[in-house]
């Protein structure tokens, strides 16, 4: 158990930066999730912390200890990869043996620990197999398990569930969840699914281009988005961002900090009916109606600019496609933007 | 492909049959002739059963060789070619797996420029470079000798280039996973690369014992002294009797003989040979 400290950690490949100073304090036992788009340099970062790529600047501190310069052996973490890396020739047994023979654990140790793995996960009954008789989400748990003896001081996950069908993939996320409060071990998890990064995260690294857009419980950021950015990139269907110049006959500039001129609003905080509290109304034309269960997603074209938008309504409204609607929405919930910056124009 | 018409299944039996049947026929006329006295063959009629003389011919070239044409006896020459083959099998195996290991996972200065030097030697098989390593294995003394016989067949492009193709499919996390459970290269290459490679060294294994023992031209030069003789080239000199017809029967024998390493390790190897071929476990 530790905490993990980047300060000001960059990476570049050649001239290309793949993460370009990155600063992030995770306490001891947290589980951080590492969220951002394809390429914005997640799993560099990751990898760096088990030491698997080196460090162009920056430290990196695992429990107050500098590691830039130690072996991955070294620093105390484990690792469970996205094609979780089992040795196809040894058995469950032997993967999960291997790191602590290497590290010359004592025979007794080493069984206890397998033993206690193999309970926590369900896999006593599959010691003696080879990889490559498991299902996917076995195999997934012997890679967990492999971690769980360690007992490291860190668990790294890199899209730790992004091979598993769908519905393995909500019960094994589910899991790893329990299993990290239980052994409370600091976590950096990487994963470009913003649902397991809200449901997982104590806390959300939200990372573009090799930058952190936003730290902070997935409902900090979720409610308060303090970028452009990480207003488009989490929730879906995502932030409708609508320029303050198309809002055209609602009295809204008034209530909004200086320099506003994006304003984002979430399909669901859109209404049909207008609201008591202060509200806008934009004219829109119903452009398609998408049922999805309990709640449909209801696609308009904004009459002002012709800048399509979506809401999310509750259950399945009556209106025809190709109708004129009027939509509101209030203005508490309303996220200001500066288009200039790219940042939140209410920001403190 | 998956037909069910009795006339197609005749016929690839047919063609399977008449294939086997071309390329045993030799083996079983050499079999025959070994089994008959000497003057059967040159008589010019062939038999095609079995003559009465298989255990005598058999123990003759065995144990006393043919003395008029200057030739140990077969078991000195076989133990010589055993020698030699499993020599230049395992020797190409452990060089080759360890430049490959080299090449595939440890950056070092003019690491491309060595694969490439590997690589183009592969265009340059024994027979080409065979006069400058004459001269080589000459000076350093290694005429008539085990060394001289085995060493420069060593080096291998080809088991390095394939093990560098296989070593290449294994994906980094598996180095990586290993990494982070605390081992270091060697450790590595014995734990996880070996026993990986293990179809794959099997198959080459096989291959590499056929090549070593059907050498020819290289023992033919560096050995004059008759103890050093392999069974390949012993065969030709059993023939080749100068004054008398050649004994057909008890060269017969003798590749009869010489025959049945290759095949022996062809059968005890080909579970493991042929998942080599076919299958990587990964
Ligand atoms: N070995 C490398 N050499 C050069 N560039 C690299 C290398 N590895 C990664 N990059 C670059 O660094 C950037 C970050 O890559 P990284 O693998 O960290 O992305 P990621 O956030 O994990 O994306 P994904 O979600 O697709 O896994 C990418 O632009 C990538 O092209
Ligand atoms: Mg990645």
């Amino acid at each position: 158990m530790a905490t993990i400290s980047l300060i000001d950690l960059m990476k570049s490949y050649g001239d290309i930066p793949a993460v370009k100073g990155v600063n992030l304090d995770v306490a001891d036992g947290e589980l951080i999730v590492l969220v951002g788009p394809s390429g914005c340099g997640k799993s560099t970062l990751l990898r760096m912390v088990a030491g698997l790529e080196t460090v162009t600047s920056g430290s990196i501190e695992i429990g107050g200890r500098n590691v830039v310069k130690a072996e991955p052996a070294e620093r105390d973490i484990a690792m469970v990869f996205q094609n979780y890396a089992l040795y196809p020739h040894m058995t469950v047994r032997g993967n999960l043996e291997y790191g602590l023979k290497n590290r010359g654990t004592p025979r007794e140790e080493i069984n206890r620990r397998v033993r206690e793995a193999a309970d926590i996960l369900e896999i006593g009954a599959l010691l003696d197999r080879k990889p490559r008789q498991l299902s996917g989400g076995q195999r997934q748990r012997v890679a967990m398990g492999r971690a769980i003896v360690r007992e490291p001081a860190a668990f790294l996950f890199d899209e730790p569930l992004s091979n598993l069908d769908a519905k393995l993939r909500v019960q094994m996320r589910v899991e790893i969840r329990k299993l990290q409060r239980r052994l409370k071990t600091t976590s950096l998890y990487v994963t470009h699914d913003q649902l397991e990064a809200m449901t997982l995260a104590d806390r959300l690294v939200v990372m573009n281009s090799g930058l952190v857009e936003q730290i902070g419980t997935p409902t900090e950021v979720y409610d308060r988005p303090a970028t452009l950015f990480v207003a488009g990139f989490i929730g879906s269907p995502p932030m409708n961002l609508i320029p303050v110049s198309s809002l055209s006959g609602n009295e809204v500039s008034a209530g909004l900090p200086s320099g506003t001129d994006i304003v984002g609003i979430r399909p669901d905080a859109f209404v049909l009916e207008q609201p008591a509290e202060p509200s806008l109304a934009l004219e829109a034309s119903v452009e398609l109606l998408e049922p999805i269960g309990g709640e449909s997603h209801l696609h308009v074209r904004l009459n002002s600019s012709g800048q399509s938008i979506v809401l999310s309504v509750p259950g399945r409204p009556e209106i025809a496609e190709v109708s004129d609607i009027v939509v509101h929405a209030r203005l508490a919930d309303l996220h200001p933007f500066s288009a200039q910056t790219g940042r939140r124009a209410d920001n403190p | 492909m998956v037909e069910n018409r009795p006339f197609l299944t005749f016929l690839t039996h047919l063609v399977l049959i008449a294939g086997v049947v071309i390329v045993v026929f030799p083996v079983y006329l050499a079999f025959i002739a070994s089994t008959h006295g000497p003057g059967q063959f040159v008589s010019g009629l062939v038999p095609l059963l079995p003559g009465p003389h298989l255990v005598e011919n058999y123990s003759t070239i065995w144990n006393e060789g043919l003395s008029s044409s200057g030739a140990p006896p077969i078991w000195v020459m076989m133990m010589n070619s055993l020698l030699m083959a499993v020599a230049i099998a395992v020797g190409k195996i452990a060089i080759s797996l360890l430049s490959a290991y080299a090449i595939v996972y440890f950056k070092f200065p003019f690491r491309l420029l060595a694969f490439w030097i590997i690589f183009i030697t592969l265009m340059l098989p024994v027979e080409v470079r065979i006069i400058p390593t004459f001269a080589v294995v000459a000076n350093l003394g290694m005429l008539n000798s085990y060394q001289g016989l085995i060493l420069p067949l060593i080096a291998s492009a080809t088991a390095t280039f394939l093990f560098r193709q296989f070593f290449l499919t294994i994906p980094d996390e598996l180095m990586e996973a290993a990494r982070v459970d605390g081992a270091g290269p060697m450790k590595f290459f014995r734990d996880i690369l070996l026993p990986l490679s293990r179809t794959n060294i099997a198959a080459l294994f096989v291959i590499l014992f056929i090549f070593g023992w059907v050498q020819y031209m290289w023992p033919l030069l560096v050995t004059s002294d008759s103890r050093y003789y392999t069974i390949v080239m012993g065969i030709k000199r059993l023939a080749a009797s100068a004054d008398s017809e050649p004994l057909w029967h008890l060269v017969m024998a003798a590749v009869i003989l010489a025959m049945l390493p290759p095949v022996l390790v062809v059968i005890f190897m080909q579970r493991l040979f042929v998942k080599g071929l076919v299958e990587t476990e990964k």
